[in-house]
């Protein structure tokens, strides 16, 4: 059986709103897939029509190599959901939640009860376990949320921002549970608004903004694409001198930040190596030295243009979107639209 | 999806929507004051206003637990809507169990709350003063014709509970639905003393129509057609609204 993910160039519209504007997602088997993208971006439309809960306007999608529309019931064996959208019922205690799911999956009474046994140790829901969902801790109530959803061993786990507003313990508690899944062999398509969380958990990263995919990569090549790795020097002496140096060699003017730290954006591998030996000639002696990458934060904040626009405008007047995303655009803009 | 797995998923989810009841003894005590309370504010204070008080409650009675009967009928859609609002239905929408399983449930746990309730009104009323009249088999007869009536009537809240934008927005459709029903019919007040203009429409209205066969069955005394006329009504409002909820059910399930 495969447990992949595939996705093409969804399309949801709501009202005039396109929440997903051509989307194409993958996920190999027993990978993590990450769906990144400030609120409102579209993650969320994603999920759901993956978890068949919602039909989409236009594209196609087959999880586990069924498609969406034509076998949700094959597809809804396979799966788990989890995150903001579905939820436990508040009215009864964990344990009744986890039972219930467990017999709605066909488990008999004592193969649900011990399951939820099982789920509520591992969980750490111990203490609660008989107490009313509705009481739980928003933290709780991920775990319990998280726990229901794997009732099923599900080959193919979807997580809709499964840590969005917990601290970081239980943020920390919930990638593991995410990597046990992981090594177990599921699939799992995870949307978070945390770059840190997809850089952590997720094997390959998609970046959403206003419905359409702005960047994809792993998380090393995204922080490739966002800039160019930076030299940053700080001497310990002569910073006139050791800066001209710089612009020598790099052909570029350093810019002086704080403390003393010189930097110039390096594309050649060769250079560094050429600068230390020019410095160690001319006698400076460094304090610090780094070849720096861009953090994925910086990497999101220049693939992401958060502020909305007006849908008239033209996208490429965008500022701050890297050139570099362009394949996953381009068939974006011709959705058409299917037989309602 | 066999036939015995929807039932049996079904079964578990009306465990699901009972089980609060055993849980929060907060909401059995809700459960079962509505009926308290409505028993004891019409029969026993406007009975007391009549002066004839045993006569009222013989007459009252009835008409208070049509009253609660129907009020009650509003938890199918306020439940359902709360089920869309919170995503507790959209995880039973993403697993694979019978599309049909959880509006099921929903209709067996209301009827076996239903049940509990009248139960517990008739019993309230034995305490007031409350007395059966008539055979067993009657008395039966009118618990099954309320229970029909309520049933027919939980398929139109639960249309609207599926239609609504939230579980606040059905309370208010189904309180806008239920008020002309409940207090424009003769279960509580003659329709000699109500206005002319309520005359006609308390006439038509079923609610007169159920309370007057309960009174019959519970008390004696000719039931007439009101019997045959509500079964009509309930008939005619399951046959509009069983398929409207199952459209709307199946639009919000699919």
């Amino acid at each position: 059986m495969t447990n992949t993910i595939e996705a093409e160039g969804l399309v949801k519209r709501y009202g005039d709103k396109m929440a997903l504007d051509g989307v194409d997602l993958e996920a190999r088997a027993g990978s993590v897939l990450g769906v990144l993208g400030p609120n409102g971006a579209g993650k969320t439309t994603a999920v759901r029509i993956l978890a068949t809960l919602v039909v989409p306007d236009g594209g196609s999608a087959r999880v586990g190599g069924h498609d969406v529309r034509k076998e949700p019931a094959k597809v809804r064996e396979l799966i788990g959901l989890t995150g903001q959208y579905a939820s436990v019922d508040e009215k009864l205690t964990g344990r009744q939640n986890l039972v219930m799911i467990g017999r709605l999956l066909g488990m008999n009474r004592s193969a649900a009860r011990a399951r939820a046994a099982g789920l509520i140790d591992r969980f750490g829901l111990r203490d609660a376990a008989d107490r009313a969902a509705g009481t739980y801790s928003g933290g709780m109530r991920r775990r319990l949320d998280l726990a229901v959803s794997l009732v099923g061993e599900p080959s193919i786990i979807f997580m809709d921002e499964p840590t969005t507003g917990l601290d970081p313990q239980v943020r920390a508690e919930l990638w593991a549970v995410v990597r046990e899944q992981i090594a177990r062999g599921a699939t799992v398509l995870l949307t978070t608004q945390y770059l840190e969380e997809a850089d952590q958990l997720a094997d390959e990263i998609v970046l959403i903004d206003q419905g359409k995919v702005s960047a994809r990569g792993t998380p090393d090549q995204l922080k490739a694409r966002a800039g160019d790795r930076r030299l940053e020097i700080r001497p310990e002496h002569d910073a006139e001198k050791a800066a001209r140096i710089l612009a020598e060699v790099t052909g570029l003017s350093p810019h002086h930040g704080e403390n003393g730290l010189i930097s110039v954006p390096v594309l050649d591998p060769t250079l560094p190596p050429a600068v230390f030996r020019r410095l160690d000639d001319a006698g400076i002696v460094l304090a610090e030295h780094a070849l720096r990458r861009p953090t994925l934060d910086e990497a999101f904040l220049s693939l992401v243009s958060t502020p909305a626009r007006p849908p008239a405008e033209s996208p490429a007047e965008t500022p701050g979107r890297s050139p570099a995303h362009d394949p996953a655009d381009a068939p974006a803009g011709s959705a058409e639209r299917p037989s309602a | 999806m066999t036939t015995r797995n929807t039932f049996a998923q079904g079964m578990t989810l009306t465990w699901r929507s009972l089980v609060p009841l055993r849980n929060q003894p907060g909401e059995l005590i809700q459960l079962l004051l509505q009926p308290i309370f409505m028993i004891v504010i019409f029969v026993v204070v406007f009975g007391a206003m009549s002066g004839d008080q045993a006569g009222a409650v013989q007459h009252l009675l009835p008409g208070v637990l049509t009253q609660v009967a129907l009020t009650q009928t509003i938890t199918t859609g306020l439940r359902l809507a709360e089920d869309i609002g919170n995503g507790v239905f959209d995880r039973f929408r993403s697993m694979p169990i019978a599309r049909s399983a959880p509006l099921m449930g929903r209709i067996l746990a209301d009827t076996a709350t239903m049940t509990l309730t009248v139960a517990v009104a008739l019993l309230v009323g034995a305490v007031v003063g409350f007395r059966i009249r008539t055979s067993p088999l009657e008395a039966l007869g009118g618990v099954a014709l309320l229970l029909v009536f309520t049933l027919a009537l939980g398929w139109v809240s639960a249309w609207l509970g599926l239609r609504a934008k939230s579980a606040a927005s059905m309370q208010g459709m189904a309180t806008a639905v239920l008020l002309p029903l409940t207090f424009g019919s003769t279960a509580l007040i003659p329709a000699a003393n109500l206005p002319s203009v309520l005359q006609w429409w308390a006439a038509l209205n079923p609610v007169s129509h159920l309370a007057d066969s309960l009174r019959a069955l519970f008390t004696g005394g000719p039931a007439g057609a009101h019997i045959w006329i509500t079964l009509g009504w309930a008939a005619a409002i399951a046959a509009a609204f069983v398929p409207l909820a199952v459209r709307a059910y199946s639009r919000r399930i699919r």
